[in-house]
């Protein structure tokens, strides 16, 4: 009898050591793909090998910064992940969906000083109402790019664009870049010096270079017709007149189509040698046009003597309602958003870090990062509004009406107002 | 009931209530919850507030639900016609007396069965229009570029002739409408001496006008319904995230709906779309049906 009850206690002995032991397994999901997914895969492993209390196994699934069907269905369904990253500035508009948890608590308990850690624009974007909804990731700046070595073959002066001279107006972008269009013999082009709407030429970009004001959180109004839009909009306008929109259009149809691989990139193949993107095309340009000379320069200003602008992007992370394990789903958060994490993604995807120790340290930011380092000390940000998706899609719509010359820029940018006020309305008051 | 009636009406049920469940679970309740959906502002977490019928009042003043149901419905009488005209000449094809007709009947067949996304991914390159086989053919013909991509006139010609890979599928059907036409018809036909366009016109096409009704109600189902193509076609569009295509123009009715309620969240408003979309298809089916009376003639008649 005594044998068996010994027996028993060291059964329950060695079954609880083991359950206590054993690690929590969450999961997590990113919409990225390679080669950033692969930079997150390598952190998933580096925390995975570094403690053994929590394991995460990620996966890569469907959907874009505005398009989160997967996670809602998922979470409506109770199959949700216990971890998500999510386009920093669409937290408020997931939180007052209902779809994260609140954060506030976790923090309270594991960091109550976490806020003072991180760029104070990338912190306001991950809060609503007071409350913390996800934890920054990464940020990101855009600049204008230039192909030396295709513009210098193709004859062109341009010693102006070297950063060195400060900020370039778009009236010398222009002549600059037109005199590198080319068409064939039927009359389309082959080559265009440079398209402003493509890549990350957003309405947000252009609207920012021109002072513009996208909405007023304290009054909770979108202001799309702001003058500083609308200017930038009819800049828009103009330009595409000179063009002929048909004509962009067709060439954007021949050699940027939808889903094109990035070999086939215009900036890659130097068909469109002048572009704005972000910092991480450092990285496709080292993987995909190694030999290629190219440069950076400040966004174009409007004219001689405005400051020069940009605007930062950048990811997050948070907890979808409904995890089972958000303490560890917290710890996990924590550690990739963390200066470990950070510093990882930071050097090998060639993004820039939301922590403000990270952000000082130059070796993070070789060759030409830095200068995208420096610009993030005057990046705008997108409002972090309950309807940024719905603003995104129909500002994306008001540009697309202005270039191809459809619609005054007053008229398409009231159409936004119109449409959206009315959405923003249901969530007042904003703060 | 007799006891043996109550047996086999018990056993019967039985039987059945597999797919009962089911059809009670996943479509009449799903049906039900999103009648009940489309009276309430929901974003498909948390509260429903009930905010009766501004859901379908909204609907009516809103521009980009009357672009998707323009678009949908200018493909859906584009589509249409041409699929059941594709349909038919494929069939007749197929029912060629030659040695080798199997070997066409499959070669005709295949596109049907290859995955939508595949090819509406070689589509993209087919139209492109300097590099496509599409306008180089076009080119060579005379006639000039067409940009099916860019250019939001031509944006919906794309999706009908990408759907015309799947006019296999209907072929088959019409096959079987057409061995179903009794050859000493034709035969006497021919000795009286009615060449084969009058035979075809005053004999066969009557003949299978049932096969052309099944098929008209098939299409305007798919067509209101389309979907997969245009998102393929244009999730990947440079500058144009937030837009289905060119101004637009690839915005159907589903899209737009999908869009609505796992984009923007808004559950109530995708549903009063979905009912919207449920009672216009209603409608429509039951005019085709009785337009279809004064045309449609059945052998058993």
């Amino acid at each position: 009898m005594k044998r068996i009850v010994l027996v028993a206690m060291t059964m329950m002995l060695v079954l609880s050591v083991a359950a206590f032991a054993a690690p929590t397994k969450i999961t997590f999901w990113t919409t990225h793909r390679p080669p950033d997914s692969d930079d997150l895969q390598k952190m998933v492993d580096t925390f995975n090998g570094s403690q053994k209390d929590v394991q995460v196994k990620m996966s890569i699934v469907p959907g874009a910064e505005t398009d989160v069907a997967k996670l809602m269905t998922a979470v409506r369904g109770g199959t949700g992940p216990d971890v998500y990253m999510l386009d920093r500035f669409t937290t408020a508009e997931r939180a007052a969906a209902g779809v994260l948890e609140d954060l506030t608590p976790f923090i309270k308990k594991y960091d109550p000083n976490l806020s003072s850690k991180y760029l104070p624009f990338a912190w306001a974007e991950s809060s609503f109402r007071g409350k913390t909804w996800s934890l920054p990731f990464d940020t990101d700046t855009r600049a204008l790019y230039y192909r030396i070595d295709v513009l210098q073959k193709a004859g062109i002066d341009i010693s102006a664009l070297d950063v060195k001279n400060g900020p370039i107006t778009l009236a010398k972008l222009k002549d600059i870049a037109f005199k590198f269009n080319k068409t064939d013999s039927s009359g389309a082009y082959s080559q265009i010096g440079f398209i402003p709407h493509i890549n990350q030429g957003w309405h947000y970009t252009w609207g920012f270079a021109f002072g513009g004001q996208f909405a007023d959180l304290k009054a909770g109004k979108v202001t799309p017709t702001n003058e500083g839009v609308v200017a930038a909009f009819q800049w828009m306008y103009d330009y595409y007149k000179a063009l002929g929109p048909q004509k962009v259009r067709t060439f954007i149809s021949t050699y940027l189509p939808p889903n094109n691989p990035p070999q086939q990139d215009t900036f890659i193949t130097g068909s469109v040698p002048i572009v704005v993107t972000g910092d991480w095309e450092i990285a496709v340009l080292a993987q995909y046009a190694p030999n290629a000379k190219w440069g950076v320069t400040y966004i174009p200003i409007p004219k001689a003597g405005d400051k020069p602008s940009t605007w930062a992007g950048g990811w997050s992370y948070t907890i979808p309602k409904g995890s089972k394990h958000p303490d560890a789903a917290f710890k996990f958060c924590q550690w990739m958003t963390g200066p470990d994490g950070q510093k990882m993604y930071t050097l090998t995807s060639s993004h820039l870090p939301t922590i403000v120790s990270l952000s000082q340290d130059m070796s993070l930011f070789p060759g030409q990062h830095a200068f995208f380092q420096k610009t993030l000390a005057f990046a705008s940000s997108r409002p972090a509004l309950p309807v940024g998706g719905l603003f995104w899609d129909a500002l994306t719509v008001a540009m697309n009406d202005v270039i191809d010359n459809v619609a005054t820029p007053q008229e398409a940018l009231q159409k936004v107002s119109d449409k959206v006020q009315p959405q923003l309305n249901k969530f007042l008051p904003l703060q | 009931m007799t006891q043996s009636t109550r047996r086999n009406l018990r056993n019967g049920l039985l039987f059945v209530s597999p797919w009962l469940f089911g059809f009670l679970t996943l479509q009449v309740y799903p049906i039900l919850y999103s009648l009940r959906m489309s009276f309430t502002e929901y974003s498909g977490f948390g509260d429903m507030t009930d905010i009766g019928w501004q859901n379908f009042i909204n609907l009516f003043k809103d521009d980009l639900f009357w672009k998707s149901a323009y678009n949908t419905l200018y493909y859906t009488v584009l589509a249409v016609p041409i699929g059941v005209v594709v349909a038919i000449v494929i069939a007749l094809a197929m029912n060629q007396k030659v040695k080798e007709v199997p070997v066409y009947r499959a070669i005709l067949y295949l596109p049907s069965i290859l995955p939508v996304f595949a090819l509406s991914l070689v589509w993209v390159v087919f139209l492109n229009p300097k590099f496509g086989l599409l306008n180089r053919i076009a080119n060579l013909a005379g006639i000039p570029t067409v940009d099916m991509l860019g250019d939001p006139t031509w944006t919906k010609f794309a999706i009908v002739l990408l759907a015309q890979l799947g006019a296999g599928g209907p072929a088959l059907i019409f096959l079987a409408g057409l061995r179903g036409v009794p050859t000493e018809m034709l035969e006497s036909a021919q000795i009286d001496g009615a060449g084969p366009f009058r035979r075809f016109f005053y004999i066969t096409l009557p003949m299978i006008t049932p096969v052309i009704l099944y098929d008209i109600v098939l299409g305007l189902a798919l067509g209101l319904q389309i979907f997969t193509q245009a998102y393929i076609l244009t999730s990947g569009a440079i500058g144009g995230q937030g837009m289905a295509g060119p101004r637009n123009s690839l915005l159907f009715y589903v899209f737009y709906l999908y869009k609505t309620a796992f984009q923007y969240t808004q559950m109530g408003y995708a549903s009063a779309m979905a009912w919207v979309l449920f009672i216009v298809s209603v409608i429509l089916a039951l005019s085709v049906f009785r337009w279809a009376r004064t045309w449609v003639h059945y052998e058993s008649e």
